[in-house]
């Protein structure tokens, strides 16, 4: 007897086999007494089951049913949503994944299209791109009335200061753009968690 | 169920679902004796299968918008039977005190009336299937009692196919355990 035939005996017993499989377990039945014995206990317990719960006077399905109505409370649940709502919750989860993806390509090409026009790397016919300077006015108001002062160290300071804060203004939007979305995708997963959650304790 | 019954049923289920309080009773009737059978086999408990079964009909009907055109309903209602028979089995504390350790089959041949060593013997498998894990137990009724193959299991108790198999087989196995020596000779009796 081997392992094989034996974890397929209970799905034999069970009906559940098909085609090849069935006809390899029904030969190896033919030759192995002790998986046709273990087949057997499988039988006689089905049967032992079956035959555990006597016949009880159970009320019928009308009189049930008639009792039932006296104790269905009013349902509380709405109509069901209509099918183009259902097609929209389903398509929701995609329509923002496509937006994420949508938004992050368009913010890196940007990005990587701003730094290569910083760096020269188009020469001048990106000019009409970088608009006003990124320089902000505090920094330029700093540098006219201590540039003097601050030497070259402080205003290689200021102007790396300068730098952070114009690139965190300029990712702040798309950022906060993709972590809106970020936020929207996870409470739909929410919502389908605690639905799914719903029905399967009911 | 034939097309023609399919077709009717899902008429009465869409009737229901509109609020429809007399096509929900046509459902419960046609129902009836399935779900009174998968819950009284997980109860064990005939007066506790029919609080059980009363219980899981008022929960369809409540969650009923929720039910999807097209699939089971049956096996959506054996779902819903299974739950509302666990949590009948919590609120009867009777079976909590349940004693394990005495479970076994009476032999035939010591006792004076054969009906009376039937009815012990069908409360020992009864139960022995009340003291297996609440996972199983459910597997175990619905393929047994329940009729219903590998897959519809697996769709109505939402579990993989895998684990269908592997739960049925702990059933089986700790049956056999429990109901061992020498069920098999029995049977024949």
């Amino acid at each position: 007897m081997t392992d094989h035939i034996t974890q397929w005996l209970e799905a034999y017993h069970d009906g559940e086999l098909r085609g090849a499989r069935r006809r390899r377990v029904e030969d190896h039945l033919a030759v192995c007494a002790p998986c046709r014995a273990e087949l057997e206990e499988i039988r006689s317990l089905s049967g032992l089951l079956a035959a555990a719960f006597p016949e009880e006077e159970f009320l019928t399905a009308d009189r049930f049913a008639a009792n039932l109505a006296l104790s269905l409370p009013r349902r509380p649940a709405g109509p069901e949503p209509r099918r183009g709502f259902r097609i929209a919750w389903w398509l929701a989860p995609a329509g923002l994944l496509a937006a994420l993806v949508f938004v992050d390509i368009t913010f890196s090409i940007g990005t990587a299209i701003a730094f290569a026009a910083d760096t020269g790397l188009f020469g001048g016919s990106l000019e009409w791109l970088q608009g006003a300077p990124p320089q902000m006015n505090w920094f330029a108001s700093a540098v006219r009335l201590f540039g003097d002062r601050l030497g070259t160290p402080g205003v290689g300071a200021l102007a790396f200061l300068n730098d952070l804060n114009v690139l965190i203004t300029q990712m702040a939007r798309p950022l906060m753009l993709q972590a809106l979305l970020a936020f929207a995708y996870l409470g739909w997963l929410l919502v389908w968690w605690l639905n799914s959650w719903e029905e399967l304790k009911n | 169920m034939i097309i023609s019954e399919t077709v009717a049923e899902a008429a009465l289920i869409e009737q229901a679902q509109n609020g429809d309080r007399h096509a929900y009773g046509e459902l419960v009737r046609r129902h009836h004796a399935g779900v009174i059978r998968v819950v009284y086999r997980m109860c064990g408990d005939p007066a506790l299968a029919e609080d059980a079964a009363q219980d899981a009909f008022i929960r369809a009907w409540l969650r009923l918008s929720s039910f999807r055109p097209g699939t089971s309903l049956r096996n959506w209602l054996y779902r819903i039977a299974v739950n509302a028979a666990l949590d009948a089995l919590r609120r009867d504390r009777k079976t909590a005190d349940l004693e394990v350790e005495t479970l076994s089959l009476p032999d035939p041949e010591q006792g004076p009336e054969a009906a009376v060593l039937q009815r012990e013997r069908e409360h020992a498998v009864r139960e022995a299937i009340r003291t297996l894990p609440e996972a199983a137990r459910s597997v175990l009724v619905l393929r047994e009692y329940g009729g219903l193959s590998y897959k519809e299991i697996a769709a109505a108790l939402d579990i993989p196919l895998g684990t269908v198999m592997s739960r049925l087989n702990y059933a089986r196995s700790r049956l056999k355990e429990r109901l061992h020596p020498n069920f098999t000779e029995r049977e024949d009796d």
